[in-house]
């Protein structure tokens, strides 16, 4: 019965120790970590892969949405334990606990969510047709750490907000809210062609959507299915692979440099009219950097492929050139062996020694006097 | 030796030319009338100097084929790279090179230098061709320029390889390889500088050309840089340095970029007709000559070409 009882009373320490940590780090108000505490908190999926439901507070203190209460964006969320989720969260939810300090109204992300849905990438949450196969929100966008190189604000400048703001907490939460936002937070050259390849350079998702757009007799951009691999090799995918920042990766044509950070939410296809890429807006696109661009200009392919449907001219071109080059190599390197048989059978050696390469016997019967 | 017809031809021509006096004339028509009529027996009879024995090439050529050397292969080495960027050598020579941030650098100053290089030539072989023809000494046959007798020395030559020819064909200062790798490397730079200077400056380009072919010319040179460069080094690694360091009787080297001088029996065998230009110029060659065809008992009598009085095996 002692024994019993100690074990009981170990157990209801530990939780509490383990509830404390988790407390003061994040104020768990609707009791989620109660089960989401737990690493093995997981479940097998039909299609056989892992999805855990973990939740580390320690990382979760230190995100961006570290104030908004987990039942803002889960608000399907009524009674606990909870049922089985098959809706998700959207990303258009309003919070009910944050609040706009602009506006006073409830925060959300409705205005990118529009200018996405509206976007050619724009879809439903849960979408079960081919659809499914564009980005969501959370394709892009997971719950990044304010500044991840950081352990913390630097003591001093909190040193010196508190002086007048006198609240650290307040001072250390504003410190990471305006420091991630003034620091550049856009992703560079290389991250945004490794983030649009995820889809645009996996050739069976681009052949469902190629098949889908022929039975359905829509048209497809032309670059659609080489996108990725054709901008791979051109100058700009080269020299952006190479780590260069000044060189245009896929956002900066595609989308418009005007509000960088919503415009890229707003992606036309690229026979749109209003696509930064389309024929009406090509010139300008190209004037962002090429400042002498003009029509000619904006006629050139800067994604070039040797496809025959994409590039006839281009095609033919490379295959006569092939063609040229090893007829031209083998002739050479023909001409040179039949050049060191023809010389040999006439007695040449390969070196000149004691004045002469004619050392050997010649099989037409004419040899150096020696 | 009784000359052929072109080759009298191209003997009288530079006797004229250096306006050679009766008594010089004597000699050098007496010398060659002592000579085997067979122009192999003469060239694997004399005796050369490895480094090269008759001045061939000046100073100013042997500087241009320098900087073709080491523009060609630094451009080669700093492009070459930025294309085939997805090969696996492309990163460790890009590397070598301080990465693409200076590699690009290097093959842009480099370019400017090989354009520089090329004007330098022409200059050089413009306004010595003008001097020659004020001085009366000009003769096309001596000159890179492709004649109709370099098809034939073509055919004939693969004849004698093909062992259906007993000797080469007289061939001149500058043979049908010669030319074909001379006007091959010619086209090459002109496509290189052509299409480098699209990439450098695309709008300058697409403003120049209609808009129906803008595209199509960009596309063009977007293929040719590469394939030109890929083509130029192939050519050079099969052939050119085939033909100059390991063709035999031309291992491990040969020395006329450097020092300006070809081999006697080098000369003899592919530049018989320079050869006879050299024997006009230069009387210590026909000295030289005439000594090493007695020490072998090469010559013949005059009046009996055919039939050298021994040692003709």
């Amino acid at each position: 019965m002692i024994r019993k009882t100690f074990t009981i009373i170990l157990v209801l320490l530990s939780c509490l120790l383990f509830s404390n940590v988790a407390m003061a780090i994040f104020e768990d108000d609707e009791a989620c970590l109660m089960c989401h505490k737990y690493p093995n908190m997981a479940r097998i999926t039909d299609d056989g892969a892992r999805r855990s439901y973990y939740v580390m507070p320690e990382i979760f203190t230190n995100t961006v949405h570290r104030n908004v209460p987990c039942r803002d964006c889960h608000n399907y969320i009524n009674e606990l334990p909870h049922k089985p989720v098959d809706t998700g969260v959207t990303c258009n939810t309003e919070c009910h606990s944050i609040k706009n300090p602009a506006t006073g109204k409830p925060f959300s992300h409705k205005i990118i969510y529009d200018a996405y849905s509206a976007s050619v990438h724009g879809r439903k949450k849960i979408e079960t047709s081919i659809e499914n196969d564009k980005p969501y929100c959370i394709t892009c966008h997971t719950n990044p750490l304010y500044n991840p190189n950081e352990e913390g604000p630097p003591k001093h400048v909190i040193d010196r907000c508190v002086l007048c703001h006198e609240d650290k907490k307040f001072a250390e939460q504003w410190y990471k809210h305006t420091s991630r936002r003034i620091k550049e937070v856009k992703r560079s050259s290389i991250e945004i062609v490794a983030l649009c390849s995820s889809c645009h350079g996996d050739k069976k998702l681009i052949d469902r959507h190629v098949k889908r757009a022929k039975a359905d007799n829509r048209e497809l951009g032309k670059k659609f299915p080489v996108a990725v691999e054709s901008y791979e090799h051109s100058f700009h995918g080269k020299l952006t692979q190479y780590g260069f920042t000044k060189t245009a990766n896929c956002l900066d044509c595609h989308a418009e440099k005007e509000n960088y950070y919503k415009s890229v939410h707003e992606i036309l296809p690229s026979r749109h009219k209003d696509s930064p890429v389309s024929k009406e807006n090509r010139v300008a696109t190209c004037k962002r950097c090429h400042v002498y661009a003009d029509e000619n200009y904006a006629s050139l392919d800067p994604h070039p492929t040797s496809y025959r449907d994409d590039n006839i001219f281009r095609y033919y071109a490379e295959k006569i050139y092939n063609m040229i080059g090893n007829i031209a190599i083998a002739a050479l390197v023909g001409l040179s062996i039949f050049e060191t048989i023809g010389r040999r059978r006439d007695g040449v050696a390969w070196r000149l020694i004691h004045g002469t390469t004619w050392r050997r016997k010649s099989k037409r019967g004419r040899d150096r006097i020696e | 030796m009784q000359l052929s017809k072109h080759a009298r031809d191209v003997l009288e021509t530079s006797m004229q030319q250096n306006k050679i006096d009766d008594a010089e004339k004597k000699e050098i028509e007496e010398l060659i009338s002592v000579l085997p009529q067979d122009r192999v027996v003469i060239y694997k009879n004399v005796v050369s100097n490895p480094i090269g024995d008759i001045y061939r090439y000046n100073i100013h050529i042997r500087i241009q084929h320098m900087l073709t050397f080491v523009t060609f292969l630094t451009l080669a080495f700093t492009g070459l790279p930025i294309y085939f960027f997805e090969a696996f050598w492309a990163e460790p020579f890009n590397s070598l090179m301080g990465g693409v941030n200076v590699s690009r650098v290097i093959h842009r100053t480099i370019a400017a230098v090989m354009i520089f290089s090329m004007l330098y030539h022409i200059l050089t072989i413009t306004l010595g061709s003008v001097a020659r023809i004020k001085l009366g000494i000009f003769d096309i046959r001596r000159t890179i320029i492709p004649l109709f007798k370099d098809i034939r020395d073509f055919k004939d030559d693969i004849l004698y390889f093909a062992g259906r020819l007993n000797e080469r064909p007289e061939m001149d200062k500058f043979n049908y390889k010669q030319k074909i790798h001379y006007f091959a490397a010619a086209f090459g730079n002109l496509v290189m500088i052509i299409s480098g200077s699209s990439f450098l400056f695309p709008a300058f380009w697409a403003s120049i050309l209609p808009e129906s072919m803008a595209s199509h010319f960009q596309e063009l040179m977007r293929l040719s840089h590469p394939h030109e460069a890929l083509l130029a080094l192939l050519v050079i690694a099969f052939w050119h340095w085939y033909n100059v360091h390991l063709a035999p009787g031309r291992f491990p080297m040969q020395w006329t970029f450097l020092t300006g001088k070809i081999t006697r029996e080098h000369q003899i065998e592919e530049h018989f007709l320079e050869y006879l230009r050299n024997l006009v110029e230069d009387p210590e060659e026909r000295e030289h000559l005439l000594d090493m065809m007695e020490s072998r008992e090469l010559l013949t009598e005059i009046g009996d070409e055919a039939n050298p009085k021994s040692g003709d095996s």
